[in-house]
This record gives C-alpha cells, sequence and structure tokens, in this order.
C-alpha cells in the first residue's frame, strides 16, 4: 500500500474506532431513524394512501435529518483536543482527508440507511422482493452523494458559531438533485418496477454522487485552510 | 527574494528554495520575513522576521494578545499569512505541497490527541500520516522516553493533563522534526511532569534541532533558551543573545520592554 493510501486508510481506522468507542453519532442516527418511523407510521392514513406510493420520499427525508445529526458532526471528533490541527499538520494530502472522511462517514450513514429500510419496511409493510438488492444499491449510491456534501460542508460549519444551524442551510439546496432521482427510482422499485425503468435515474445519481466527492476532494483544502 | 503574498494564494509564502546563507557553518534552518497575520482589523503579528541556524533554542516572552501563537501557527505552516514568507531549510511553506511537515514538530496546549485512542494509537495513527517505516520499533522507546510505556494501553481520556501533555511532546517529535515549535508547553503541569518535559526539551539542544517556544514560564524560557525574544502588539519589541541574565533581573528588563521603557 503505498503512503497515500495508508494515510486514508488510517483515518478511516480512527474514525470508526473512535465511532465503535463512543457509539455518539450511529445511536444518534439510528434512534432517530427508528422514531420517525414510529411517527410516520402513525401519520399516514392507510385507507386513503397506499404505504409503497410515500414510503420512499420518507425514507430518503429520515436519511437526509437522521444524516445530518450524525455526519455534520464529524469534525467534532477533530475538535476536541485541535486534533484537526495536528492532521493538518501532518504530510497527509487534505484530498486524503476529505475521501477519509467521507468514507468513514459512509460506512456509518450506509449502516443506518439499512436500518432505515429495515424500519420503514416492517412499519409500512412493504415487500421489496427481487428489488430489495436494487434498492439497497440505490441507498448506497445517494448516501454517497449525501456525506460527500455533508463532510464537505460540515467543515465549513464546524467552528462557526451557528454551525448546526448554518449546516442544513447549505447543504440542503444542492440535494435537490438527490431527492428527486433517489426518491423517484426508490418509489418504482418499491411499487416492483423494473430496474430497466430505472436504470438511467440510477446513473445520475451515481453522476451526482460522483461529482459530490470529486467537488469535495478539491474544494476542501480551500475550507480547512486557515 | 519576494516578501509579499496575497490572501488566497497557494502558498503560505512565495515559493523560493535558493538556500540560506550559513552562520558560523551552521545551516540556516527556519526564516520567517515580514511575516503578518491580520484578524479582520487586528494585526496579530505585525511585519515579524526571523533567522534561526541549527541548534537554535529561541524562548519568546510576551503578555497575552501580543501574538506568539499566530507567530507559531505561521512558523508551523498551520496558519496563513496575511503577509511574508516562511522557509525551512530553504523550502517555502505551500498548502499544496506535503513533505516540508516533516520538518516541523509542534507542541501547543491542545495536544492534538483522541481521547478515545489509546496512548499507542494515537502515536501509531500520526506515525502513520507522516508514513514513518519503522514505527514498531520507535514508539515503545518513544513511550518509554516520556514515561508512558506502562499506559500504552490506556485511552488518552483516562490520562493525567500532565501525561497529556508528555504525550503530546513524544507526538511532536515522533517524525524527528527539524524545527520544533512549543506553544506553552508547561501550562498546567506539576513539577513532576515539568521535569520530565524539561529533560526532554534539553535533549532538544542537541545542536541539529531548532526549537521555538513561547511561555510566560520565564524560569523555564530562561533555562533552555539560546536566545530570547520579547513580543508586544505583534512585533519583537526586544530580541538578543540569552547571556545569562538572572530571572530578576530579565523579569524587570521584560517590564520595561512591555511597557515602553526600552
Amino acid at each position: 500500500m503505498n503512503t497515500y493510501l495508508r494515510q486514508v486508510w488510517v483515518i478511516v481506522w480512527k474514525d470508526l474506532v473512535l465511532e465503535m468507542r463512543s457509539r455518539e453519532r450511529i445511536a444518534s442516527m439510528g434512534a432517530f431513524a427508528v422514531l420517525a418511523g414510529v411517527l410516520f407510521n402513525f401519520s399516514i392514513d392507510t385507507t386513503s394512501t397506499r404505504p409503497q406510493d410515500v414510503a420512499a420520499g420518507l425514507i430518503w427525508m429520515t436519511l437526509i435529518f437522521g444524516g445530518l445529526l450524525g455526519v455534520g458532526r464529524t469534525f467534532h471528533l477533530e475538535a476536541q483536543d485541535g486534533a484537526l490541527q495536528g492532521v493538518l499538520m501532518s504530510p497527509t494530502p487534505k484530498d486524503a482527508l476529505f475521501l477519509a472522511k467521507t468514507a468513514a462517514n459512509f460506512v456509518l450513514l450506509y449502516v443506518v440507511s439499512l436500518l432505515v429500510l429495515g424500519v420503514f419496511g416492517l412499519f409500512f409493510g412493504l415487500d421489496l422482493g427481487p428489488n430489495l438488492g436494487w434498492v439497497v444499491l440505490v441507498l448506497g449510491v445517494g448516501a454517497l452523494g449525501f456525506v460527500a456534501l455533508v463532510t464537505l460542508f460540515a467543515a465549513v460549519s464546524t467552528g462557526t458559531n451557528m454551525g448546526e444551524t448554518l449546516l442544513p442551510v447549505l447543504v440542503f439546496p444542492l440535494l435537490v438533485p438527490m431527492v428527486i432521482y433517489g426518491v423517484g427510482t426508490t418509489t418504482r422499485l418499491i411499487n416492483g418496477r423494473p430496474f430497466d425503468e430505472v436504470e438511467g435515474n440510477v446513473r445520475m445519481l451515481g453522476a451526482f454522487a460522483l461529482a459530490a466527492v470529486a467537488a469535495g476532494a478539491v474544494l476542501f483544502r480551500y475550507v480547512v485552510e486557515d | 527574494m519576494t516578501d509579499g503574498v496575497s490572501p488566497g494564494a497557494d502558498t503560505l509564502g512565495v515559493k523560493d528554495v535558493a538556500r540560506g546563507s550559513a552562520d558560523n557553518g551552521r545551516e540556516i534552518v527556519l526564516e520567517a520575513n515580514g511575516l503578518r497575520r491580520e484578524y479582520g482589523p487586528v494585526v496579530a503579528v505585525d511585519g515579524v522576521d526571523l533567522t534561526m541556524v541549527e541548534g537554535e533554542f529561541l524562548t519568546v516572552f510576551g503578555p497575552n494578545g501580543a501574538g506568539k501563537s499566530s507567530l507559531l501557527g505561521m512558523l508551523g505552516g498551520g496558519m496563513r499569512p496575511t503577509a511574508g514568507t516562511v522557509r525551512v531549510r530553504g523550502q517555502a511553506l505551500s498548502f499544496s505541497e506535503h513533505d516540508w511537515q516533516h520538518r516541523i514538530g509542534m507542541l501547543s496546549h491542545r495536544g492534538f490527541l483522541y481521547g478515545r485512542l489509546t496512548v499507542e494509537e494515537n502515536l501509531r495513527f500520526y506515525g502513520t500520516l507522516f508514513g514513518l517505516q519503522d514505527l514498531e520499533e520507535r514508539l515503545p522507546a518513544r513511550l518509554a522516553r516520556v514515561g508512558l510505556a506502562e499506559r500504552a494501553r490506556f485511552e488518552v481520556r483516562q490520562l493525567s493533563h500532565g501525561m497529556r501533555q508528555r504525550l503530546s511532546l513524544a507526538r511532536a517529535l515522533l517524525h524527528d522534526p527539524d524545527v520544533v515549535l512549543l506553544d506553552e508547553p508547561y501550562t498546567g503541569l506539576d513539577p513532576s511532569a515539568a521535569g520530565v518535559l524539561r529533560s526532554v526539551l534539553g535533549e532538544l539542544r542537541d545542536g541539529r534541532r531548532t526549537v521555538v517556544m513561547v511561555t510566560h514560564n520565564l524560569r523555564e524560557g530562561l533555562a533552555m533558551a539560546t536566545r530570547l525574544a520579547v513580543q508586544v502588539s505583534g512585533r519583537f519589541a526586544w530580541e538578543g543573545p540569552n547571556d545569562g541574565l538572572g530571572r530578576e533581573d530579565f523579569e524587570r528588563h521584560y517590564h520595561d520592554v512591555v511597557e515602553g521603557r526600552v
């Protein structure tokens, strides 16, 4: 493994170990997902609305709001003892730091998105059948774009007085393409439509995710430089 | 040489790899020219020039708000100057390059440590970021040197402040930097921890390293330094060799400088 990959790997390892030991972010995201599922379950009148028509939107909104709770705090791990400055004063390229933080956040959010899918599947009685794998894939692709954007903007908002308020204001407008393609694709898959019908949407979602990762890798250094 | 650098430029200073001249045969290690740092209307560092050769140990004293930590931040490459340049062994510090960091180690009053990682894991993490190949051999020796070998598997949050400071010192020196920057290293240390720190810092005066320490602690600052400076309102108001001036004499001199009587 070359130095760049070792640097990426050790930051991913560090973030995941810290999360496993503290469980702060995964617990808050997981609890939010379950509670949101319970509340949404009671908020839908199933006599007039088919659950499979609204489930996708609710799943994605739960992921976005829950994800902000956890992923948005990614730089709080570094802030406690000035550790981000220590990392920035190491020879680690800034894009390696961004990719590593994004990868670690992706692992966390993907675990949560599977939990969200399970919770909504249970409460809304969703039968995904052969499309289960495709839904899991679509959630993963969407989660990647989401964590890339939130990781970038969390670096902007952390350390500001209005950080937790500022983050959604910065991120939400940029999430519109992800919501459009993600919700549309997931709704059709939940309703048993074949994957061929949504393949174009998935490609767009993938392009959004790749663009978010690439833009984050390029722009991150300007965000963290003092 | 050009000193000015526009805000937003890629480099911490203008790239110029011209080698510095030697002083009595000793190589110039650290050069700062016209360093200036502004925070909005506030000028924290105002045109500091500094040249240090191998083996020099500079202690910078100064009142709160004099800009000492900002100066260290710029010398360490963690903070972009509003104007001016910093070079380490002739190489300008640049945000887009990643090799000069090997030459700088910084010990701040913040430890740059992760509380939920163990002592050993923290050092292994930073060692990997610095690309150290001999980490497994290096770690036990470094931990033993700062008296933390027995605590290698303790999480950092379980350590006392003094132990954390010693671990931070091991972290700062793990990659054997040429330039060591120390920001108030004695703050909050008990006599025992201060003794360990003093002992390790004494070893840095090996003729090879260049050290800049910022402190309010006159006794420790005078004990280590080969050069002294007093920073007031962002400038070096006084600078000179440490020629054995006693603590009380220097304290009088310090107050004269800070209050503008010298």
